[in-house]
């Protein structure tokens, strides 16, 4: 689903977000991203969902070189990618409804469809409640679940969520991985950037650590990470 | 179905969003509209009055002396070789006395002592009616002039140099106003999309990160340019129509205007009126969106 061969990133004057990173990721996976602040996870999603370029290397999504996409092409992939930002990109002069419906608008889905589809996602994460709430209204932590809730609402075939339990406590925490967990189980490639253990310690999917923009080996489920390929 | 659909919701929630600016264009596409089409309606109008009094138009030449029967066919041979014309009189001196005294009426008693021979003898010359430019017909009258014991010429030149004057005024005012038509509804259709476009810099940022396609984006700023165009030209062409109704309503009467017959628009024109302003919202509101909109 991702293959990343080799790509660098380095913001202006001279930033290395990442250095030198091959990963690759196989359909209907779910990757767990850790790492410290500032390690590059954002990086890597950006470059992933095509927000950023690399400026070395090559990144493929769905079998597409995304340094090779034409214009037309971008909406098409990115309708494709759910992203659940870190800093939650939602308008909070819309309501939660308006908020999540978006994601499904641009896909042209019918509005009954998107009606139940946005009143199924709000129960999964227990905010029915705020179903006609503007989303400046909310919490920090609803807020984010909010984000989640855009990020899986079109079905996309991969899910990129950038610390997606930073601001929930332990319950909700829980109600979102098992989303996360649902999405999976029904094909969908995910990649969780978080640098919050308790998410995955205990699970059984692949974790790779990133450290000053390149990836260290953190135990036996990073085998198919390459790093520093010659 | 789907796309046309989601883009009328779209374009829905976008102008209840900026109803406010959207109101205040309408406005002014509407007067901008209402004043170009005020002159051109008067303008079409006098153009019209200017085609009628051309069918009334008739040169007067004023002779020295009554012409004999071959001079009659000459001057006819003269005239004609210059200018086709649709018809011309002769008037002798006795016939000119009499069309005056039916002229003068129950005053013709003013004529009494005077000799029936006094007014001159005339040859009355209505030209065809494709004759209606003020050139044209100053060089015709120019030619007249100097046919063999023509005194003098008369047409009412003073009133058709005047009309000529106005009518090309008019022409001048149309066309100021129809730039002005032009400068104000793109400016403002522009204007204002550009507002709405910075107003919603974050959504359409959100909506590009979400796969939204150029078209999904664009197509409701254009919507709103048509619909402004739609409406703000009915607006004012409806404005106009009142208008018209009330000129025609009080200052029907004797007078100038009672020469000119006013009409409205013709649908063609209404139409044409239409079409304009929506081409001209919807290229106001494509070039900000050019401008300020990068996708």
């Amino acid at each position: 689903m991702v293959e990343i061969v080799r790509a660098t990133k380095i913001y202006p004057p001279d930033v290395v977000a990442l250095e030198d990173i091959s990963l690759s990721v196989a359909s209907g996976e779910m990757l767990f991203l850790t790492g410290m602040s500032g390690a590059g996870k954002t990086t890597l999603l950006k470059l992933i969902c095509g927000i950023e370029r690399p400026d070395k290397g090559m990144v493929e999504v769905a079998g597409k070189d995304l340094n090779r996409l034409k214009p037309k092409e971008v909406p098409v992939l990115r309708q494709q990618i759910g992203m659940a930002y870190q800093d939650f990109k939602l308008l909070p002069d819309r309501t939660v409804a308006q908020n999540i419906a978006m994601a499904m608008e641009v896909a042209y889905l019918n509005f009954k469809t998107i009606n139940k589809r946005v009143v199924a996602l709000l129960q999964q994460l227990r905010l029915e409640h705020k179903h006609q709430t503007f989303a400046g209204n909310l919490s920090r932590g609803e807020q984010q679940r909010v984000a989640i809730a855009r990020a899986v609402a079109n079905s996309p075939s991969l899910v990129l969520a950038d610390e997606p339990t930073g601001n929930l406590d332990s319950k909700t925490t829980a109600l979102v991985m098992k989303l996360f967990e649902q999405f999976n189980s029904w094909g969908t490639t995910i990649i969780i950037a978080t640098h919050d253990d308790a998410i995955y310690r205990k699970s059984n999917h692949r974790v790779v650590e990133l450290h000053s923009g390149r990836f260290i080996p953190t135990d036996k489920r990073t085998a198919k990470t390459l790093n520093n390929m010659p | 179905m789907k796309f046309l659909s989601t883009i009328f919701v779209l374009t829905g929630r976008n102008l209840q969003k900026t109803w406010p600016s959207q109101f205040m264009t309408l406005v002014t596409v509407s007067l901008s509209v209402l004043i170009f089409s005020f002159f051109f309606l008067i303008y079409i109008n006098m153009i019209k009055a200017g085609e009628s009094l051309g069918d009334d138009l008739r040169l007067t030449i004023y002779l020295e002396e009554e012409p004999v029967i071959e001079m009659q066919a000459e001057l006819v041979r003269k005239i004609t070789n210059f200018s086709p014309v649709e018809e011309i009189r002769f008037t002798s001196r006795e016939d000119a006395f009499n069309k005056l005294s039916s002229q003068l009426g129950d005053n013709v008693d003013v004529l009494d002592d005077l000799d029936p021979s006094f007014l001159p003898p005339s040859i009355e010359v209505y030209p065809q009616k494709d004759l209606t430019s003020l050139t044209q017909i100053k060089r015709f009258s120019e030619y007249l002039s100097t046919l063999p014991g023509a005194i003098k010429v008369q047409y009412g030149q003073d009133w058709l140099e005047r009309f000529n004057y106005f009518t090309k005024l008019l022409r001048i005012i149309v066309v100021l106003s129809g730039i002005l038509l032009i400068m104000t509804t793109t400016f403002m259709v522009s204007y204002t999309i550009r507002l709405a476009v910075l107003a919603r810099q974050a959504e359409l940022e959100i909506l590009r990160l979400l796969g939204a396609t150029n078209s999904y984006i664009r197509t409701p700023f254009l919507i709103e340019g048509l619909l402004q165009g739609i409406f703000g030209s009915s607006l004012g062409l409806i404005a106009l129509f009142f208008l018209f109704q009330w000129i025609q309503m009080h200052f029907t009467g004797p007078g100038f205007l009672q020469l000119i017959e006013f009409t409205f628009f013709s649908p063609l024109i209404i139409g044409i009126i239409i079409l304009a302003s929506i081409f001209l919202c919807t290229g106001g509101s494509y070039s900000s969106m050019r401008k300020f909109m990068r996708i």
